[in-house]
């Protein structure tokens, strides 16, 4: 029983880290139609920033959030101007194309700065845990869901209360009437996805923390992430949520039941029986996207 | 909208692939690239006469440049000590080195070409089992002298060769066979009662953790946890908690990679459990990217196995190391100590014999003979499978020590059991 416990505590903050990283991806794509292959490649980007901060001041990476957030909003504004921009309006499937070369791009330029060996934050916390009876959390887990809650609280705020969130919902539901009404679908297009890029801020934080990294561990992290949104509907912010949970479940669930060697197909077995079952997610919006293509 | 979700589906594959091409070490730009790299010698020495030319292929780009540049400074090395000390058979030596890109199909190209194009009069094997097995089929073919720096997997050894000896002390089921042995030596009441095993699916963690597995269990250690798990896992918390949940005395891991090693130690010790013996295959040789990763506290008394030390007393070893640090300003990497063994074991044969016509002598020769070089004493059975041990390495007081055997160990005491971790 204990095990059983443990594996869902263990499966649960999984998903929570895991929410954290998906978050601004959803956004992004559910606002612009634009799939961000990029994302992973900025988690890490974020990760080594909050590495070398750590490294040369001694800043603690959770403090570290609120250096990279800012930073990485701005890294966002730049490659929506230089990039994103000019592929508003083209099929999804020009952005795939369009930000996997940024990745790669964005991969390279930090195997120049910090050479493709293993990096990793290790403060006091990064290998200890809280212990609850016989159940232990990882700390590096649990602040990194409280950021994740703390990040998503924000965003819905963001979204639900500000005339941004307004604007940026007008835009998602129908681009050419929210210009009508005085929004223009390009200033907010730029900020969405500089707040979605912000959000690998926070997230590259906790994963510096969390696993070693190198330039290439992007690929990893990205292919998860798009397995999480596919699963909660793209787009949907709570189902981002819930989908991340249920994976990182999924995933301890199958590691300590069935076999480790199974554990790594979690996300492969889900995206294709979402694909066949339900193919815009579990709370995903049929009507809202076909209104935004 | 179908057609984007349909593409989401693909990317993730395309990704994986990605990932899986793009492991495995990083593209060490070198001089040459596809080329044959042909170093005759400086002066000659005494040597003279027509040069033997000895042809190997490398991984001198490609996912193994790293390991590959490697072996060829130990062959480098090699050829300018045999020279300056006379040549073999008082022939200077001449290394005729190609490129193999890390590829299976140019490693055969490869071997082919020096054999019937460059007629080399002898051959050193390559990097890795999964170009060594190919290049060792062509070698065989041709009746010729295969002894391999590095490639030490099961699947080499059981075609029935006659010509491919493998140049370090054991195949990976023997990784760890020193470990096993001090293991199972522990006297009753701090021997250990439960195991458990961990490693990764590739060619070479597998059998690790197996061989380990089969020599306690015999030994009368139970197993409590026994898992392979795919070489891109990065979340190890599910092992470690079924792993802590069923207290075993050892852990042993298998695997040839860095990250998973890591991860392990930072979920164990997240768990709060820490074994009292702890064994990795590979992972804690990456010195310093280990020690960062996990924490240098971490890292006491955790035992590993390596095929050479820089400090290891071996015949020969301070001669190599001196020619080593002064052609390249720095210390050898074990797997240019491998192919400088490799290249011994070759020149061995070749003096005894006090010939290169007859490849046949050469191999009976080993199959017969020891030979001592800077790895220690190597010896083959009828398939070239070598018949010694591996080093038994272990981290004490953040540096690597060799611990066993105690001729060659650079450290007089054995951390046990194994202190608990920083953060546990």
């Amino acid at each position: 029983m204990t095990q059983l416990i443990q594996t869902l505590v263990l499966g649960l903050l999984l998903g929570g880290v895991y929410a954290l990283l998906a978050s601004g991806l959803t956004l992004i794509f559910g606002v612009m139609d634009v799939i961000n292959v990029a994302q992973g490649a900025l988690i890490i980007l974020a990760a080594f920033i909050t590495w070398a901060l750590w490294n040369e001041t001694g800043l603690d990476p959770l403090l570290g959030v609120f250096v990279t957030t800012p930073l990485m909003f701005l890294v966002g504004i730049l490659i929506y101007l230089t990039t994103i921009r000019w592929i508003q309006g083209k099929p999804p499937s020009t952005s795939v194309i369009l930000t996997f070369g940024l990745a790669l791009i964005i991969e390279g330029v930090m195997g120049i700065v910090w050479t493709a060996t293993l990096h990793r934050a290790t403060p006091d916390y990064f290998d200890q845990s809280f212990t609850i009876g016989d159940i232990y959390l990882r700390k590096g887990q649990v602040y990194g869901c409280a950021i994740a809650v703390g990040v998503l609280a924000v965003l819905y705020v963001i979204l639900r209360v500000t005339w941004l969130g307004r604007a940026i919902r007008a835009v998602s539901a129908n681009a050419s009437s929210a210009r009508l009404v005085g929004v223009s679908p390009s200033t907010v297009a730029a900020l969405t996805f500089a707040i979605g890029v912000a959000t690998t801020g926070a997230g590259g934080s906790i994963a510096a923390v969390l696993y070693p990294f190198l330039p290439g561990s992007h690929y990893a992290w990205i292919s998860r992430l798009l397995g999480i949104i596919v699963l909660g509907g793209m787009g949907s912010l709570p189902g981002a949520i819930v989908g991340a949970l249920l994976l990182g479940v999924a995933e301890t669930m199958t590691a300590t039941y069935i076999s480790p060697q199974w554990a790594t197909m979690v996300p492969w077995a889900v995206i294709m029986v979402v694909l066949l079952l339900r193919p815009q997610g579990l709370m995903g919006q049929k009507l809202r996207e076909d209104v935004a293509l | 909208m179908r057609r984007i979700v349909w593409l989401l589906a693909l990317l993730p594959v395309l990704l994986a692939l990605m990932l899986a091409a793009g492991c495995g070490g990083d593209d060490d730009d070198d001089e040459g690239g596809g080329g044959s790299d042909t170093a005759a010698t400086e002066d000659g020495g005494d040597a003279s006469g027509e040069p033997i030319r000895i042809g190997a292929s490398l991984p001198l780009t490609g996912d193994f440049a790293e390991p590959g540049e490697a072996a060829r400074r130990g062959y480098e090395v090699w050829m300018e000590m045999v020279n300056e000390s006379g040549g073999l058979l008082g022939r200077p030596v001449e290394m005729v080195i190609k490129d193999d890109q890390s590829d299976q199909n140019l490693v055969v190209t490869d071997y082919n070409a020096l054999i019937d194009q460059d007629q080399v009069d002898l051959l050193l094997g390559t990097f890795s089992s999964l170009l060594n097995i190919p290049a060792s089929a062509v070698a065989e073919r041709a009746q010729m002298v295969y002894v391999e720096p590095a490639g030490g997997s099961p699947d080499m050894f059981n075609r029935g060769f006659e010509y491919l000896f493998f140049a370090q002390q054991a195949t990976a089921p023997h990784q760890a066979d020193l470990f096993s042995e001090w293991v199972l030596s522990l006297p009753e009441g701090e021997k250990p009662a439960t195991a458990a095993y961990i490693a990764a699916d590739d060619p070479f963690g597998a059998p690790v953790a197996e061989g380990i597995q089969e020599q306690l269990e015999a030994g009368g250690v139970e197993t409590v946890y026994s898992e392979i798990y795919p070489p891109e896992t990065v979340n190890f918390d599910a092992i470690a908690s079924a792993i802590a949940g069923q207290k075993p005395d050892v852990i042993a891991q298998g695997s040839a990679g860095l990250q998973d090693g890591v991860n392990l130690i930072t979920a164990l010790s997240a768990a709060g459990y820490s074994p009292q013996q702890m064994f990795q295959a590979s992972t804690p040789s990456f010195a310093d990217q280990y020690s960062d990763a996990i924490g240098i506290e971490n890292t006491e008394g955790i035992f590993f196995a390596v095929s050479y030390h820089v400090d290891a007393d071996t015949p020969g070893n301070p001669e190599f190391l001196e020619a080593y640090r002064a052609k390249f300003d720095e210390d050898p990497a074990e797997d240019a100590a491998d192919a400088f063994a490799a290249a011994q074991v070759l020149q061995a044969a070749v003096e005894a014999v006090g010939s290169i016509d007859d490849q046949a002598a050469l191999k009976d020769w080993l199959h017969e003979n020891e030979v001592e070089t800077i790895l220690g004493p190597l010896s083959w059975d009828e398939t070239g499978a070598p018949e010694q041990a591996f080093l038994l390495a272990q981290w004490q007081n953040g540096d690597e020590e060799i611990v066993l055997p105690e001729d060659v160990a650079t450290s007089d005491t054995i951390v046990n059991p194994k202190p608990p971790w920083s953060g546990g």
